[in-house]
C-alpha cells in the first residue's frame, strides 16, 4: 500500500486525515513541523506529501517543498499543498499561473477544509487506484 | 480761479532761479490748493528730492549750475516714475517740445504765462498724476494677487507642474520638485525635469496623450507612480484657454500612507480568515472523517474527537471575542471605570482563577509582593479593573500554557520610581530571539513542534500590549530557549489624563 506523509502545524487536522487515509488503507506517517517533515520525509520514503503552507512561517510550506524536490531520492514524489489562506485576498498561490509553478514546485494547491471524497480522488490521481 | 480741496493732497515744486517766478508761481499754486516747495536751482532741486515725493515738478530750463533737463532726468531716474515733470522755457517751437518730451518730460510751460496757463498746464498734470497713481494702485494690486497665488501654489501639499504648449515646464512648485528630485530652473526639457527612468515613463504618455486629439478638456488621467521610496499619484490634464489648448498641468500627490495601509488592512483581513479557517478546517474535517463511517468500531475515539472539536469551537469563540475586543478597543469605544486598585489583589485574583488550570498543568505558581512598610501603597495604580485583569490574565495563562510539567511560575512585584514593576516568570519552553521581535504582533504565534498543541488566538500579547499603552505603560520580554520567560510590565504610578476619562 501506498504511504502519505502529512505535514501541518495543526494536529487535529493532521490527526483527522491520517484517520481518514489510515481507513482507506494508506499507510500514513505524519510530521508537526517543517522540521519534522524533512525528517519524515528521509525516513518514511512517502510516495505522496500532504504538506501545509503556512506553518512557523507563512511559507514554511515552500521551503518544505523546495528541500524535498532538492533531493533526488524524492525529486519526484507528488506534493499537495494545503492551505487555509483566502484567494480572496491575494494572498496565496495557484499552480494554474505559469510564473508561481515555476517557484512554487509544488503539483496542486488546495484550499483547506477539503472535503474528504474530493482529497481521495486527488491523492488517487496520483498514486492510481490501488 | 478756484480752490480746490482736492489738491491739497498734492505737492509741487517749483524749480527757478529767478526769485520773482518761483514767487509768483507759488502764490498761484498755493491759491489753488496745492502744497508748494520752492527751488533756486537744480543742485537744491535734487537735494529736495532726496527727502521728499512730490507728485508734480514744474522745471525751469535755462538755470546755472544743472539745466533743467539734467533735473528732469535725475527726477526720472532716481524717483520711481511717480512725478510728472513740466518744463518751464522761453523757447516755443516743435523742436524745443519734442525735445522736452524726450527728455522725460510731460509737459511744457511758455515763458512768460499768465495765471490761467500755469493752472491750465498744472491740472494737465494733475491729470496725468492722477492716472499715474491708478495704474500703480492696480499694478501693485495685481502683483499682490499674483504673489498670494504664487504663496498658496508653493504652500500647497500637493505637487504642482505646469507645461506650456510646447510641454515645456513653466511652473514647479516646491512640493513637485521634491517629488520629482529634481530643481526647477527656467527653460529646462520635459526630460530634464521628470527624467527618463522607466517608472516615470507612463507620466511621459500622459503628457502626449493630453497634449493629443484624444484628451478633451474634462479628461484627466490618474497614474500611480513609485518614485523612490514613495507611491505618488499623478493626475494628468490639459488646460484650455479661449477653447484651445493652452498646456498641460500635472498634479502629484504623494499616496505611500495610503498605500501602506491599504496593504496592512488587505494582510489583517488575509490574517483573520486564515486564523477563522483553520479551526474550522480541523472540526470540519473530523467530522468529515465521522461522517465516513471510518471510526464507527472506535467509539473512544469518536468521542475524543468531538471533545477535540469543541476544544476548538471554544479557541474559535475566544478569538471572535478577542477580535471584537481590539476591535472596540482601536476604536476608543471600550468603556474604562477608573479607581484606585491594588496591583497585588488583581494578580492574586487571576492566580486563584488559575489554580485549577495549574494544577492540570503541573505549575506550581508563586506571588512575592511584599510592600514597603513605609508605603502600603506602593503597588496601587489608578486603572479600569477590567483592563488589569485582561493582562495579568493573558501574561498568567500564557505562562501556564508554555510551561514544562513539573514547571514554575512565579510573579513578583516591586516599585522603582513611578512605576509599578510586575514580573512573570516562567520555567517553561522559552523562546528565540526572533519570536520574541514579532511576539506582540497581533496573530503572531510561535509555531513549532512544542506550541503545536498549545491553543490561543495569537491575540492575546497584543492585547496586553496596547491596554497597556493606553496608561503609558509597557511590556518587556526576555527569554532563553528551553529555560524559559519573563514578561515585565512597567505601569505608571500617576494615571496620565487620557486614562481619567471614564470612556475613551
Amino acid at each position: 500500500m501506498a504511504r502519505i506523509l502529512i505535514v501541518d502545524d495543526d494536529t487535529d487536522l493532521l490527526d483527522g486525515q491520517r484517520l481518514f487515509l489510515e481507513s482507506l488503507g494508506y499507510e500514513v506517517a505524519t510530521a508537526k513541523s517543517l522540521e519534522e517533515g524533512i525528517e519524515r520525509v528521509e525516513a518514511a520514503a512517502p510516495d505522496l506529501i500532504l504538506a501545509d503552507l503556512m506553518m512557523e512561517h507563512y511559507d514554511s510550506g515552500f521551503v518544505f517543498c523546495k528541500k524535498v524536490r532538492d533531493r533526488p531520492e524524492t525529486a519526484k514524489v507528488p506534493i499537495i499543498m494545503q492551505t487555509a489562506a483566502p484567494r480572496e485576498v491575494g494572498f496565496t498561490f495557484s499552480t494554474s499561473e505559469e510564473s508561481d509553478k515555476k517557484w512554487i514546485q509544488v503539483n496542486e494547491v488546495i484550499t483547506k477544509p477539503i472535503p474528504l471524497p474530493d482529497l481521495e480522488g486527488k491523492i488517487k490521481r496520483y498514486l492510481g487506484s490501488t | 480761479m478756484t480752490t480746490d480741496p482736492g489738491l491739497a493732497s498734492l505737492r509741487v515744486l517749483v524749480v527757478d532761479d529767478e526769485e520773482g517766478m518761483r514767487e509768483g508761481m507759488r502764490r498761484v499754486l498755493a491759491k489753488r490748493g496745492f502744497s508748494v516747495d520752492l527751488a533756486e536751482g537744480g543742485d537744491a532741486a535734487v537735494r529736495l528730492f532726496e527727502s521728499n515725493l512730490y507728485d508734480i515738478a514744474l522745471v525751469d530750463l535755462k538755470m546755472p549750475g544743472k539745466s533743467g533737463f539734467e533735473v528732469t532726468e535725475h527726477i526720472n531716474s532716481h524717483g520711481s516714475g511717480r512725478t510728472v515733470v513740466v518744463i518751464v522755457s522761453a523757447l516755443a517751437t516743435v523742436e524745443a517740445a519734442v525735445d522736452v518730451t524726450r527728455h522725460g518730460a510731460f509737459d511744457f510751460l511758455v515763458k512768460p504765462f499768465t495765471p490761467d496757463d500755469l493752472v491750465e498746464v498744472v491740472d494737465r498734470a494733475v491729470a496725468q498724476r492722477r492716472l499715474l497713481i491708478e495704474r500703480e494702485t492696480y499694478l501693485s494690486e495685481l502683483d499682490s494677487e499674483r504673489s498670494q497665488s504664487r504663496r498658496i501654489i508653493n504652500w500647497m501639499q500637493q505637487g504642482l507642474v505646469v507645461l506650456n504648449i510646447e510641454k515645456r515646464p513653466c511652473l514647479v512648485n516646491p512640493k513637485a520638485e521634491f517629488f520629482l528630485g529634481v530643481r526647477y530652473r527656467h527653460g529646462m526639457s520635459l526630460e530634464e525635469l521628470i527624467g527618463c527612468g522607466e517608472e516615470l515613463h507612463p507620466l511621459h504618455e500622459a503628457v502626449q496623450w493630453a497634449a493629443g486629439p484624444e484628451a478633451s478638456p474634462e479628461s484627466t488621467r490618474v497614474l500611480i507612480l513609485k518614485v523612490r521610496e514613495l507611491v505618488i499619484e499623478a493626475r494628468v490634464g490639459p488646460s484650455y484657454r479661449e477653447g484651445s489648448l493652452s498646456g498641460i498641468m500635472i498634479l502629484l500627490r504623494d499616496v505611500t500612507e495610503e498605500i501602506l495601509a491599504e496593504q496592512d488592512k488587505k494582510r489583517f483581513v488575509s490574517m483573520v480568515a486564515h486564523e477563522l479557517k483553520s479551526p474550522l478546517a480541523a472540526v470540519i474535517n473530523y467530522l468529515n472523517v465521522i461522517q465516513t463511517g471510518a471510526l464507527d468500531d472506535d467509539f473512544p475515539k469518536i468521542k475524543e474527537i468531538l471533545t477535540r472539536c469543541k476544544i476548538r469551537a471554544e479557541d474559535l469563540l475566544d478569538l471572535v471575542r478577542d477580535l471584537l475586543y481590539l476591535n472596540q478597543h482601536d476604536a476608543g469605544k471600550t468603556q474604562k471605570s477608573i479607581e484606585p486598585l491594588d496591583l497585588r489583589d488583581v494578580i492574586k485574583s487571576q492566580v486563584e482563577f488559575l489554580r485549577v488550570q495549574a494544577e492540570r498543568a503541573g505549575v506550581a505558581v508563586s506571588v512575592e509582593a511584599e510592600a514597603p512598610d513605609s508605603d502600603p501603597r506602593a503597588f496601587t495604580v489608578c486603572a479600569d479593573r477590567g483592563d488589569l485583569e485582561r493582562v495579568f490574565m493573558n501574561l498568567l495563562s500564557n505562562g501556564l500554557k508554555y510551561n514544562l510539567p513539573n514547571g514554575r511560575l512565579h510573579i513578583s512585584l516591586s516599585r522603582v520610581a513611578g512605576e509599578v514593576v510586575a514580573r512573570v516568570a516562567d520555567s517553561g519552553i522559552g523562546m528565540r530571539s526572533e519570536d520574541m521581535e514579532n511576539l506582540f504582533q497581533q496573530f503572531y504565534r510561535i509555531r513549532n513542534s512544542k506550541t503545536s498543541a498549545i491553543s490561543g488566538t495569537g491575540l492575546g500579547l497584543a492585547t496586553v500590549k496596547r491596554v497597556l499603552g493606553d496608561y503609558n505603560g509597557r511590556i518587556a520580554v526576555e527569554s532563553i530557549p528551553g529555560e524559559g520567560s519573563v514578561f515585565t510590565v512597567y505601569f505608571p504610578v500617576e494615571a496620565p489624563e487620557t486614562a481619567e476619562s471614564s470612556t475613551r
